[in-house]
C-alpha cells in the first residue's frame, strides 16, 4: 500500500492501544508521514467520519449499542480492520463474567438510573463484524504495533508467535515462578510477544495478551494441578482478560 | 425562542463525551456533559477477588492514569491490611507517579492542548507548521514514559509495582541512564516554559471555583498523603481521606455513565489547578518562580488555566524526578525485601492526585483478602459537575454570535480540564451488592 488512508478508532475500553500509537515518541511524525491518517478523534478536530480507508485500527470492546453502530460503520468503509489490542481481540477485562445479569450489575453501580443506560455484554470485534487482523495485548506492544505496519505498507502480512510465553521467558533465563517459587503463572498458556514482561519483573504473567495457540494445556494444567491450583482457579485466572481463553484451552 | 447548542464528539480527549447546551433566549436552562462510554461494570470482577489480583484489574479503567490507579489501589489495600511499606519504596513510587504526570501532562499539553491556542486542529497540523514545538513535547512526554518503563516495568499498565514494594528494583546503572535523560530533560524544561509563557490569553469565562486537592505529605506531590483540602472563598476545610464519602457526595445522572459531585450543592474543581492553588504554600522557590514566568496567578477564577497549571508542574516535575533520582543514589539504593502482606478483613481507603486530581479506591476485603466491596471514584467524575458550571459561566457570559466561535472555546474548557473519559465511566463500586 502506498500512504494508505487510515482510521484510528475505540470503543468501549482504557484507550490504552491508541495510546501505545502515540507512545511511539521517535516514529510517530514518521507513521504521519508513511500514513494518512483521516481519522483520530483522540489526536485530531477535523476528521473525515464517512470516507472510506484503507485500514482501520480499532481498539476497545463493544459494549453498547452505540459501539455496535459505529464498528458497523467502521467496518463498511474499510478495506482492512485490524483489532487492536485484548479487549478488541477477546473482549478484554470487561467480558470477564459476561454470564452475569447485566441489569441488576447496572443497577448495583449506579442505583436506579442504571436501567436507563445502553449497555450490552463487552464482546470481541470478531464477534460482531469480520475482522482481519488481530494484535493482542493489554497494551499491544508498540513494536508488535510497528511490524505490523511496516508488513502492511508491504504487502506482507505480520507474522506474529503463537508458542507460549514460557520460551521466552526461558530464552531470558529467567527463573520459573512457577516450578522455582510455586506461583500461578499464566505463562504457559499465554501468547508470546511480551518478551515475558512480567516474569522478567518477578511478577507472575496474569494473561492479559491472551491465549496461546500453540499451548500445551493438558501438561500445563497438570503442572499447576502438582503445585495446588485447581483447574477452576486457573480458568478464573485467564478469564479476566480473554474470557474466551477458557474455551480455547479446553 | 429555545435553542441548542451541541458539542457531539469531543475530539483531542481520552474516550467518547459531548457537550450539550439548552437556552431559552439567552438565559441557559441546563448544560450536559454526555457521556457516552460504555459501562464496563468492573466492580463484577473485583466481588471475589484476590488481594494480588486487584491492581492489574483496576489498572485498565484507564491507560493514561494506569500508574495512578495501580498505585493508589496498592495504598488502599496496603491501607486495609496494615502494611507500611519501606521509605525506598516511597520514593521510587513517588518518581513513578512523577513519570505518569510528566508523560500525560505532556501529551495533553503539546499533542491536545497547544493546537488551540495556534488555532489549528490537530497535532499533526501543529508538526507541520511548528515541528519543533511537537519534538519538544515528543521528548518530554517520552521522558515519562521512561521513568514508568524503568520503575514500573512498562509505560502503560505497570507490572513492576505490587503490594508491598517493587516486583525488581531497578539497577543504579538504569538509575544513572535515567538521571542523563531528565539532566537533558531540564534544558529541554527552559523551552518549554518559554512556549508556555508566549501562548496568547485564553479567557471565556470568569466563574468563582472551589477548588479541592491532596495535601501532600513532604512536598509538593501526588502520592504521599491522607488529608484533602477543599478551598471555598479562602476558607479551607479538611478531609481525612477515609472520610472521602462526605466529600464526594456522588449522585448518579440519566445523561452520563459518570456519577457527579458536589458539596453542599456547589461544584468543586480538581486537577492541577486546584493541587498549586491549595498547596501553594509548600511550593519550593523554584516551582513558585516558574508559576510566575508563566503568568499564573493563584487563586484563578479561569478555569483555562489549568493548561498553565499543568505546565509548571511539568516543568517542576522533571527537576523533582531528577532530585529524586540523586536523593536515591545517595541513599545508597540497594536490593531490599517486599514489606510483608498479611491479608486480613477490613476496609481500607487511599486518596492520591492523578494527573487529572484527585482519585479515591476504597476496598474492603474477608479475612482471606478476598473482595467485598469497592469504590473507585475517579478525577473527571468529580469534575462533571464543575465542569457543567464553567460551561455555563462560558455561555452566559460570552457576547460570542457565531456558533463555531462559541462552540470551539466551550470544547476549549473541557480539554482544559484534561477530561479522561474512561476513568469517569469505570467507578467502580459494590456494596454487599450480592
Amino acid at each position: 500500500m502506498s500512504r494508505p488512508t487510515v482510521g484510528i478508532f475505540g470503543l468501549t475500553g482504557c484507550a490504552g492501544d491508541q495510546l501505545v500509537i502515540l507512545n511511539c515518541e521517535d516514529q510517530l511524525l514518521d507513521l504521519a508521514g508513511a500514513l494518512d491518517i483521516r481519522d483520530f478523534l483522540m489526536a485530531s478536530s477535523e476528521n473525515d467520519t464517512a470516507g472510506s480507508l484503507d485500514l482501520a485500527l480499532v481498539d476497545g470492546a463493544v459494549l453498547s449499542r452505540r459501539d455496535e453502530e459505529r464498528l458497523k460503520q467502521i467496518r463498511a468503509r474499510s478495506k482492512m480492520l485490524v483489532a487492536l489490542g485484548t479487549c478488541a481481540v477477546w473482549g478484554g477485562v470487561a467480558a470477564m463474567d459476561r454470564g452475569l445479569d447485566r441489569a441488576k450489575l447496572l443497577e448495583d453501580v449506579y442505583g436506579e438510573v442504571g436501567g436507563s443506560y445502553d449497555a450490552q455484554p463487552a464482546r470481541a470485534l470478531h464477534e460482531v463484524v469480520k475482522v482481519e487482523l488481530a494484535i493482542s495485548g493489554c497494551p499491544v506492544e508498540k513494536q508488535q504495533f510497528l511490524a505490523a505496519v511496516a508488513c502492511l505498507l508491504n504487502g506482507d502480512p505480520p507474522l506474529y508467535p503463537d508458542y507460549p510465553l514460557c520460551a521466552e521467558c526461558r530464552m531470558r533465563e529467567n527463573n520459573c515462578l512457577l516450578i522455582e517459587r510455586g506461583e500461578l503463572c499464566c505463562g504457559p498458556l499465554t501468547i508470546a510477544g511480551c518478551g515475558a514482561r512480567c516474569p522478567e519483573f518477578g511478577v507472575a504473567c496474569v494473561g492479559c495478551r491472551g491465549p496461546a495457540g500453540d499451548a500445551n494445556v493438558s501438561s500445563a494444567v497438570a503442572m499447576f494441578a502438582d503445585r495446588g491450583f485447581p483447574k477452576e482457579r486457573i480458568a478464573a485466572r485467564l478469564r479476566t482478560f480473554a474470557p474466551a481463553a477458557v474455551e480455547v484451552h479446553s | 425562542m429555545s435553542r441548542t447548542i451541541q458539542i457531539e464528539h469531543l475530539a483531542r480527549v481520552e474516550g467518547h463525551g459531548g457537550i450539550t447546551v439548552e437556552l431559552d433566549g439567552d438565559t441557559v436552562r441546563e448544560v450536559r456533559f454526555d457521556i457516552f462510554e460504555g459501562a464496563r461494570l468492573l466492580e463484577a470482577l473485583l466481588r471475589g477477588r484476590s488481594c494480588e489480583e486487584v491492581a492489574p484489574i483496576v489498572s485498565r479503567i484507564c491507560a493514561i492514569c494506569s500508574s495512578a490507579h495501580t498505585l493508589t489501589s496498592l495504598k488502599a489495600t496496603e491501607d486495609a491490611f496494615g502494611v507500611r511499606v519501606s521509605p525506598q519504596t516511597l520514593l521510587l513510587r513517588d518518581l513513578l507517579y512523577r513519570g505518569e504526570s510528566i508523560e500525560s501532562h505532556a501529551l495533553h499539553l503539546f499533542c491536545l492542548a497547544v493546537p488551540d491556542y495556534l488555532n489549528l486542529p490537530s497535532v499533526t497540523a501543529l508538526a507541520a507548521q511548528n515541528p519543533e514545538i511537537v519534538n519538544l513535547g515528543l521528548r518530554l512526554k517520552k521522558l515519562g514514559n521512561l521513568i514508568q518503563e524503568t520503575i514500573g516495568g512498562r509505560a502503560i499498565h505497570p507490572v513492576n509495582a505490587v503490594l508491598g514494594g517493587f516486583g525488581r528494583l531497578p539497577g543504579v546503572d538504569q538509575l544513572i541512564a535515567l538521571r542523563e535523560g531528565l539532566l537533558e530533560g531540564v534544558s529541554d524544561c527552559e523551552k518549554a516554559l518559554d512556549l508556555f509563557s508566549s501562548l496568547p490569553p485564553a479567557r471565556f469565562c470568569y466563574a468563582d471555583t472551589v477548588f479541592a486537592a491532596l495535601r501532600p505529605r513532604g512536598g509538593y506531590g501526588y502520592y504521599d498523603g491522607d488529608e484533602v483540602v477543599l478551598l471555598k472563598n479562602g476558607t479551607r476545610e479538611v478531609f481525612a481521606a477515609s472520610g472521602y464519602r462526605a466529600l464526594t457526595n456522588e449522585k448518579a445522572v440519566p445523561h452520563s455513565h459518570a456519577k457527579h459531585s458536589s458539596r453542599a450543592g456547589t461544584p468543586f474543581m480538581v486537577g492541577a489547578l486546584p493541587r498549586l492553588t491549595v498547596n501553594f504554600d509548600i511550593l519550593d522557590g523554584r516551582a513558585a518562580s516558574i508559576v510566575n514566568r508563566l503568568g499564573l496567578w493563584l487563586p484563578s477564577c479561569n478555569p483555562m488555566d489549568n493548561n498553565k497549571a499543568q505546565a509548571a508542574e511539568l516543568i517542576a516535575d522533571v527537576e523533582r524526578a531528577l532530585a529524586i533520582i540523586e536523593r536515591l543514589l545517595r541513599n545508597g539504593f540497594g536490593d531490599e525485601p517486599r514489606a510483608p502482606v498479611q491479608p486480613k478483613a477490613g476496609t481500607g481507603t487511599a486518596v492520591t492526585e492523578a494527573p487529572r486530581g484527585l482519585l479515591f479506591h476504597s476496598y474492603t476485603y474477608d479475612e482471606e483478602g478476598r473482595i467485598v466491596a469497592a469504590d473507585v471514584i475517579t478525577p473527571t467524575a468529580l469534575n462533571a459537575a464543575s465542569i457543567e458550571h464553567h460551561i455555563r459561566c462560558a455561555v452566559e457570559q460570552s457576547a460570542e454570535k457565531d456558533p463555531a466561535t462559541l462552540t470551539r472555546k466551550l470544547e476549549m474548557i473541557v480539554r482544559a480540564y484534561d477530561p479522561c473519559i474512561s476513568c469517569s465511566v469505570h467507578l467502580l463500586r459494590t456494596r454487599n451488592a450480592g
